[in-house]
């Protein structure tokens, strides 16, 4: 008897903050999917129960296919700018340079990531304004002689704000690449030097494959924070202009909080959470494969 | 020891619990103190319990974004604030969800301290047979001038129509780089609202509307007329580039820092504008003409809420702001007109040039106010903001961009 | 097959010098071993050669060719790591196989080659296995395939057999050996393991805090030790050494004393350091031969199987001697030990150096 209750004891412990979030947690999840079944709540007292019909109307409005297309680009070029720059800058900072010019690098360049979101929106809009740093920049070595509305035009706002969030989410991967790369024994790349192998070599046969778990399980986190992001893209550009960097998120706030329709939003909610338990579950997989390989 | 201060804390709470539940307590939901000095409210608060015992007045300051969200999403849970800091844009969607309560019978009263004729009418027009919204205090839409970059330009005074207002604009912006005659804020960034702020009050000088009764009515002529001047000023480079991209606030900022010539936009920037660069050679006029002497009014309105449980207190608190003291200082306070007309300080507007000018539109110029019967208002917005972007980007005309907007508006109205 | 010339050879490490002039000539097909105790200098020594440290002084000759400023990959080269160092995502044919990839050999050469070596060290039936599925010796044959098929003119060693169990290391041994007999390839290896030095070695190199001690023939350092430390550290149990006064034709160690006069002028009195082996102390039963034979009592007894090494205090200091593993010998025996002095050595007190 006392026994049992010994080992009961950790679930005990365990069980207030266990609760509080899976309330938390739980209950505006069951609510969204409740309201998305349901026409106009919130704004009725009785909302009227519709089934899928909510469903069916996004799924044929060009507007949700659109900002789903906007999705895809922003998260998969977001994530692909990561992986190029954080891995990239994660090889030099890693080169064998003086221990304290190690350590100076590596706290600057994660400083992107250390700021909120409203910090970056509003300091890339103002380096991008037209009479901004970048446009004086760029024209005074003489690439453009027009100031360029980089968050305004609707050719060049997508690759602004992909510039942005690459900028500002590239510390993930490369902090984490990086301790992954203190992992790899030091004699491989030495073997490596032996055979014969250059930089190129040794990072494609030694590097990656001893990193690879590592870099398909941030990958996979990165795909699925990227996928929701709201805040950068809100303040940066709101989604505009026209609808050129509408993603899922801001037509979700935009349907709930402009136009007041929370049952469209909620729908719109619920794609956005199916989406992401598919990525999810990929990365589960891949965690336990592994732990267990 | 231990058990007596335990005992004392208890009474104590006690005691003030009960102090508490003697005061009915009403809640003012307002973004007015964050916009200015929030230790003036607190001490109108406090003017008023002094002068009210059983009343308590809890102030709720949000910013101004998150108000309107709040209104509508508090009435859904069941929490909400009694007396309401609203726009007149608002109205539209607010009767369709029964928001607010019907005042007429509290104006009617006899113990108001204020006469509801001397009222700045905007707000009060009665919509389905009544009224819903009366003002704290009103700001016409004016044109700021940087008279010091048009005497560079060769200019020395401000212009009266639109045809001196695209020459001067035109002068400014090729004065250096970096300065340009105006900016026009359309940016999708939300609200949107850039339309309302700049293409409205130009639409009015030239005697236009863009709402028939309660239906939208975007394609007609003097809208597609007050398009087609947007196209030229864009076209003859006065206009700041980055349109798609320029917020309200940027453009302010931009004009404060002196490198706009011109900015359209509430008489109530004048304050922060002198405040911020006293160095600028700033004057306040009407907006040019073009054929009516008409302005866009806007405000700061105060409502109830229909389901607040103390209606009575709300109302007393309301004709506590709108009484000629009190509303003579808030409208020193918010560097705007007063909602009530009789606490108009002639020794102000003797004073400062800048008061001048605006009492001069109030008194002289025909008020304009349509978006109360607009649907959809704020969804609109967003509409009207990308139809300008595409025509300014050379995407479509502007009789295109018309049709597109009025139709977008009514598919919304659906 | 090239000779490797090492010439006062210096390495600093900010400032402290770890190597302090290092010189060996190895000829051509030449097995030599460097050992030592940990932090010597060995393994920066033979890096150097690698080329995974840079020389701060002096030169490295493969060959004909100063290598100081070559790469690793120029230098002709192949090594085995301690730890093996294979590709864990490559199989055994990819591992050995990778250098010539780099090389842009031809596959069909590529697959000749890997096979031919995989013959050589009975790897052919575990070619497509990944080395996390080898075990620690199959690994470490894998891992010589690996630098046999490059061709190289000279092979590294770095203690390849320090992670391997006692049998195997044995084991592994032998086939080194082996391999060196049929590919007669210029070897330069790095142990701390004396046995290994001596069962594999053409030529010793012994190392001491960044200076050689001494280098020679297995059979030199174990019977010719230039100094004291060579003399303690080859051999296992190592050489017993004591503190010996001069006492006329004889030497005092402690209050005991050895019928066998210290070399040099011959003052009473005169301090050096005695050193006898324990394989040159025995039981005078077993040894009928040699003389001198004197009274001991047995501390310890440690039974290796083939002998017995017993533990016995001689003039306040312990030594150690060997028996047959068969003798009946127990702690607290009386015994006489045999101490055969043809085989002493004396070394200088103050520095160690051999006197004779």
């Amino acid at each position: 008897m006392l026994d049992r209750l010994h080992r009961a004891t950790p679930y005990a412990f365990l069980l207030p903050g266990l609760f509080i979030l899976g309330t938390l947690l739980s209950v505006p999840l069951y609510k969204v999917i409740e309201y998305s079944l349901f026409d106009n709540v919130i704004i009725e007292q009785q909302p009227r129960f519709v089934g899928l019909d909510n469903y069916t109307e996004l799924l044929s409005d060009g507007g949700y296919w659109s900002a789903l297309l906007n999705t895809a680009i922003f998260t998969i070029g977001s994530v692909f700018g990561h992986l190029v720059i954080g891995i990239g800058l994660a090889l030099l900072v890693n080169a064998d340079i003086h221990p304290r010019a190690r350590t100076l690098f590596r706290s600057l360049l994660v400083l992107p990531w250390i700021f909120t979101a409203v910090v970056v929106a509003l300091n890339w809009q103002l380096l991008l304004n037209p009479f901004g740093v970048v446009n004086y920049s760029l024209q005074a070595i003489g690439v453009t002689d027009e100031p360029l509305d980089w968050l305004g035009d609707p050719d060049l706002a997508m690759w602004s704000l992909l510039l942005i969030s690459t900028w500002r989410g590239y510390p993930f991967i490369m902090i984490s690449f990086l301790s992954g790369l203190q992992s790899v024994p030091k004699e491989l790349y030495e073997a490596a030097d032996i055979d014969g192998a250059n930089f190129l070599h040794k990072f494609w046969h030694v590097t990656v494959p001893q990193l690879k778990p590592v870099i398909y399980g941030v990958a996979l986190l990165d795909l699925i924070w990227t996928f929701q992001l709201f805040p950068l893209v809100w303040l940066t550009t709101g989604g505009g202009p026209g609808r050129a960097t509408e993603v899922l998120s801001t037509l979700t706030y935009r349907l709930a909080f402009v136009d007041f329709q929370f049952s469209q939003a909620s729908t719109v909610a619920v794609t956005i959470l199916g989406i992401s338990a598919v990525f999810t579950m990929l990365y589960l997989s891949n965690e336990s494969r592994r732990t267990r390989g | 020891m231990k058990r007596a201060m335990l005992a004392a804390v208890a009474a104590a709470a006690f005691g003030l619990s009960a102090n508490a539940l003697a005061a009915t307590e009403i809640e003012w939901l307002q973004w007015f103190a964050a916009e200015q000095n929030a230790d003036f409210y607190e001490g109108l608060v406090e003017e008023f319990e002094a002068a009210h015992p059983d009343i308590r007045v809890k102030l709720v300051t949000q910013p101004f974004g998150k108000v309107r969200e709040s209104i509508v999403t508090n009435r859904a849970i069941g929490v909400g604030a009694d007396v309401l800091g609203l726009n007149m844009p608002w109205t539209s969607e607010f009767l369709e969800l029964g928001i607010l309560e019907p005042l007429d019978d509290y104006l009617a009263l006899e113990s108001n301290g204020f006469d509801t004729a001397r009222l700045v009418q905007a707000p009060i027009g009665k919509i389905d047979g009544s009224t819903w919204m009366v003002p704290l205090n009103a700001f016409p839409f004016v044109l700021h001038v940087n008279l010091g970059l048009l005497e560079r330009a060769g200019f020395d005074k401000p212009p009266m129509d639109w045809a001196e207002l695209k020459e001067m604009a035109v002068a400014v912006s090729r004065l250096e780089d970096g300065v340009s005659g105006i900016g026009m804020p359309f940016s999708s960034q939300p609200p949107a609202n850039g339309p309302i702020l700049t293409f409205l009050p130009l639409l009015y000088s030239a005697g236009g509307r863009i709402v028939d009764g309660t239906t939208p009515d975007f394609d007609n002529p003097t809208v597609v007329e007050t398009l087609s001047f947007l196209q030229e000023l864009d076209e003859a480079g006065a206009l700041t580039p980055g349109v798609a991209s320029r917020t309200g606030g940027v453009d302010l900022e931009e004009f404060i820092a002196g490198r706009t010539g011109f900015l359209i936009s509430p008489a109530v920037h004048a304050s922060a504008i002198v405040a911020r660069n006293p160095e600028l050679d700033y004057r306040l006029v009407r907006v040019p003409q073009n054929g009516s002497k008409a302005y866009r009014v806007h405000g700061w309105e105060l409502g109830i809420a229909a389901d607040s449980r103390h209606k009575d207190e709300a109302w007393a608190f309301i004709a506590f702001l709108l009484s000629e003291g009190v509303n003579a200082r808030l409208a020193e306070a918010s560097s705007a007109l007063p909602g009530n007309l009789d606490a108009l300080d002639d020794d102000a507007a003797a004073n400062d040039p800048v008061f001048a000018a605006q009492r001069d539109i109030l008194e002289n110029d025909e008020p304009v106010e349509e978006l109360r019967q607009a649907p959809r208002t704020v969804a609109s917005w967003s509409v009207m903001t990308e139809e300008i972007q595409s025509m300014l980007a050379g995407d479509q005309t502007p009789e295109q961009a018309a049709t597109r907007v009025q139709s977008r508006w009514v598919d919304l109205t659906r | 097959m090239s000779a490797i010339a090492i010439r006062k050879l210096v390495k600093r490490y900010d400032g402290v010098q770890v190597l302090h002039g290092i010189d060996i000539e190895m000829a051509s097909g030449e097995f030599t071993v460097l050992v030592g105790p940990s932090g010597c200098g060995k393994s920066t020594t033979l890096r150097m050669v690698a080329g995974l440290e840079s020389v701060s002084d002096g030169e490295i000759v493969i060959g004909d060719r100063v290598v100081n400023d070559l790469r690793p990959k120029e230098r002709g080269i192949a090594m085995v790591f301690q730890n093996y160092a294979l590709y864990p995502a490559k199989t055994v044919y990819q591992n050995m196989a990778f250098s010539l990839k780099l090389s842009r050999v031809p596959k069909q050469e590529i697959d000749r080659r890997v096979r031919a070596v995989a013959d050589i060290l009975e790897l052919h039936e575990l070619l497509d296995r990944k080395p996390a599925a080898l075990s620690g010796g199959q690994r470490q044959r894998v891992a010589m395939g690996r630098a046999i098929v490059r061709d190289p003119d000279v092979f590294l060693f770095d203690e390849p057999l320090s992670n391997l169990d006692a049998k195997l290391r044995g084991q592994m041994r032998a086939e080194i050996k082996l391999l060196h007999q049929r590919l007669r390839n210029t070897i330069l290896y790095v142990t701390h393991d004396q046995v290994e030095a001596m069962t594999l070695a053409d030529r010793i190199v012994i190392m001491r805090g960044g200076v050689i001690e001494q280098q020679g023939t297995p059979d030199e350092v174990f019977h010719e030790p230039a100094n004291e430390f060579v003399a303690g550290f080859m051999g296992s149990p190592p050489m017993n050494i004591a503190d010996a006064r001069a006492d006329g034709d004889g030497v005092l160690i402690g209050d005991a004393r050895l019928p066998r006069a210290m070399p040099g002028p011959s003052e009473a009195g005169r301090r050096a350091r005695f050193g006898i082996r324990p394989d040159d102390i025995g039981l005078a039963d077993e040894r009928p031969d040699i003389a001198v034979r004197l009274p001991v009592t047995i501390d310890l007894v440690e039974q290796l199987g083939t002998e017995k090494l017993f533990h016995f205090s001689f003039g306040g200091v312990p030594f150690i001697g060997k028996a047959d593993g068969r003798a009946t010998l127990t702690a607290g025996q009386p015994v006489h030990a045999t101490f055969d002095l043809e085989q002493c050595y004396f070394f200088d007190a103050d520095h160690g150096a051999r006197l004779r």
